[in-house]
């Protein structure tokens, strides 16, 4: 057993060598800490979102960068405060765990991103047909949207999508609508032990 | 249409939907095959560009349209292609690469995609499938054996003496008595009604779909065309859809043990086996019949389809993991915001081998399965749509991991869920009971374009 984890090591250090050789020691020696408690294949296989983008378990990342048209940055923060970040479109979407929206640049550009449940295809063309509006509130404000019912909008958004180097997902097995069901479940089962108790404060 | 909607309309300057095409749309697809029915497809390979031309320019007059199908009581001929037939035709280059990406790619190359894994794996394929040789599938379809026959005399002297093509293989199929499929159950009930068609159509069809979800050219559910091959004037696509043929092998044995373990008496087992369908095998929906079996409604076509989920929202009657009504969800309320007409496929579905046995507990060898065909003008999209999600997956209907109790790949300690009150009951133990043995995408061309095609003029 102890002889097993010097090979470890060494073989830790081997490949702290590899990929930092040209670090400063500190640097070195922080990898090193970090990798001997790092199991690579805990939990999530890595793997594609499809088209483009990461999938870890079931869960797919989306980031977008983006020119935005004159004063729509302006436009986009008014519907932003309006609506106070409730997309009640989204919501019904029911595969997406967050989005966010951030302007960089002087408002010339925007930072899309997102988690989502499953494929990168999937699900695009039902948005088109149930939430059309939103997708095209959101959009519309971006340098080129050809619109969400236009045949190529799937590629437009495609082209503008940068698969993320690093990603990490805490529940990777759990998509939007398991954690909504084990929410519901959570509370009856403490409805339930409350009555079973006794003591039940009403 | 609301008020608001026509509002909406006169603001948008929607037009009308345009009249379809019908001397140009093949036949089968909007034409249910016959029933009962006989026939066989055949598979071909291009060797030269000159031969594949040939023989389309042979088989064009042949393929029934849409217009003269309605009162036809003979065999017809419906022709497809592959991406890889197309090729063989040396067709331009920019025109090739204007197919979508999955139709260009081939069934195989999307194995991901469509999670065909181990025992459906490419690898694992009958000739000519997945090969890249599979360029032209020729399929005749008959009412009764005399005119099966006469068609495919009609057929093979179309292929006979033509230099440049070869023929891979033959298939025939059909299913008598009854058209049951290789299960037991009587299939292609539920099919969706196209916008503008003109064959018949039966009561629970529901709100017609736009006829550009399913032929190309047309406005589809988004109200605007889908995306075609070719420049949008004089598209090659026009009037023509994709097909999606998968080739199953049915493990009936298995099918029957697993009721025998699970179902109790032998009306129990027939409970079960409706429950895993979503109908009985006499293709009564559970809908309207949920204690038990009414062969007379499942003979009618006026009643056996009209049905809606608004009243089982719990699926205590019908299973919201039957494989029925996970295909055609229609009005369930979903966990994830899905448009149900967007996933919908024509399907033209074959049986092929011995008729169902109850009695039969070990494999016998007999080859019984189905060949699985849908078409849609995304019908390669809409398939990878209903494999990931529909078929493999039960996130759509808050059932986890839980999948399609018949077509889905079953991993070990696979579950079927059975609303019940006061709590759902579980059965464990499932398996695969269809294995893939091969498909292609294929493309199934107006008969102007098909004409376009034999001459090299497109």
């Amino acid at each position: 057993m102890q002889e097993h984890k010097t090979t470890d090591l060494a073989e830790i250090r081997r490949k702290v060598e590899e990929v930092l050789g040209d670090a400063p020691q500190l640097l070195k020696l922080a990898l090193e800490n970090v990798l001997r408690e790092h199991d690579a294949h805990a939990d999530a296989e890595p793997g594609s979102a499809g088209r483009i983008g990461r999938q870890s378990g079931k869960v797919s990342e989306l980031t977008a960068i983006a020119p935005l048209k004159p004063g729509g940055a302006d436009r986009l923060r008014r519907i932003f405060k309006l609506v106070n970040g409730n997309f009640v479109g989204a919501q019904k979407v029911a595969t997406l765990h967050d989005m966010r929206f951030v302007f960089f640049e002087n408002d010339t550009k925007i930072l899309f991103a997102t988690t989502y449940d499953g494929d990168w295809d999937t699900y695009i063309d039902d948005f088109a047909t149930k939430i059309p509006d939103l997708m095209d509130l959101l959009f519309s404000s971006v340098e080129g949207w050809p619109g969400i019912t236009d045949p190529g909008v799937k590629d437009f958004i495609a082209s503008h999508q940068l698969t993320a180097d690093g990603w990490y997902v805490a529940n990777p097995h759990l998509s939007v609508v398991d954690a909504r069901r084990l929410q519901r479940m959570n509370d009856a089962l403490q409805e339930f032990l409350d009555k079973v108790s006794g003591h039940v404060d009403s | 249409m609301s008020i608001l909607d026509k509002v909406k309309a006169l603001v948008h300057h929607e037009a009308p939907a345009p009249a379809l095409e019908l001397h140009d749309i093949q036949a089968t697809i909007l034409f249910d095959r016959p029933d009962p029915y006989f026939g066989t497809h055949v598979l071909l390979r291009f060797d030269s560009a000159a031969g594949g031309r040939a023989l389309l320019a042979r088989l064009a007059p042949h393929v029934r349209s849409a217009a003269d199908a309605a009162d036809n009581a003979e065999a017809w001929i419906a022709v497809a292609l592959s991406h890889a037939g197309l090729r063989a035709l040396d067709l331009d280059a920019a025109l090739l690469d204007s197919f979508p990406a999955a139709f260009r790619d081939g069934m195989a190359q999307r194995a991901e995609r469509l999670q065909d894994y181990g025992p459906n794996a490419p690898e694992t394929w009958e000739a000519p499938y997945g090969s890249g040789q599979l360029h032209l599938a020729v399929s005749i379809f008959a009412p009764d054996e005399t005119s099966w026959r006469a068609a495919m005399v009609t057929a093979h002297e179309q292929f006979a003496g033509i230099a440049g093509v070869t023929v891979l293989g033959s298939h025939d199929f059909g299913a008598q008595p009854d058209s049951r499929n290789s299960f037991g159950y009587r299939d292609n009930i539920g099919n969706p009604a196209v916008e503008g068609g003109t064959a018949p159509t039966w009561p629970g069809q529901g709100r017609p779909v736009k006829a550009g979800e399913f032929i190309l050219g047309y406005p589809g559910e988004a109200g605007v065309p889908l995306a075609q091959p070719g420049p949008v004037q004089d598209s090659i696509g026009r009037n023509g859809t994709y097909v999606v043929l998968r080739k199953y092998h049915t493990d009936v044995a298995a099918f029957n043990r697993f009721l025998r373990e699970h179902g109790g008496d032998a009306h129990g087992q027939e409970l079960l086996a409706a429950k895993l369908v979503g109908r009985w095998r006499s293709g009564a929906p559970l809908a309207l019949a949920p204690e038990r079996d009414d062969p007379e409604l499942g003979a009618d076509r006026q009643r056996n389809n009209d049905f809606t989920y608004s009243k089982d929202q719990e699926g205590l009657r019908v299973p919201h993991g039957c494989h029925m009504r996970r295909m055609n969800p229609r009005d369930s309320k979903l966990a994830i915001l899905t448009d149900v007409n967007l996933h919908r496929l024509i399907r033209r579905s074959t049986t092929f081998g011995p008729p169902y046995r109850p009695d039969l507990f070990e494999d016998d060898g007999a080859e019984r399965g189905l060949f699985f065909i849908g078409l849609s003008a995304k019908a390669p999209e809409t398939m990878e749509f209903m494999q990931q999600e529909w078929i493999n997956h039960g996130n759509f209907i808050d059932l986890a991991d839980e999948r399609d109790p018949i077509v889905g790949q079953q991993p070990d300690g696979a579950t079927f869920t059975l609303p019940e009150r006061p709590v759902r009951r579980r059965i464990h133990g499932i398996q695969s009971f269809c294995t893939l043995r091969g498909g292609e995408y294929l493309f199934m061309p107006g008969l102007r374009a098909l004409r376009r095609l034999a001459g090299n003029q497109a």
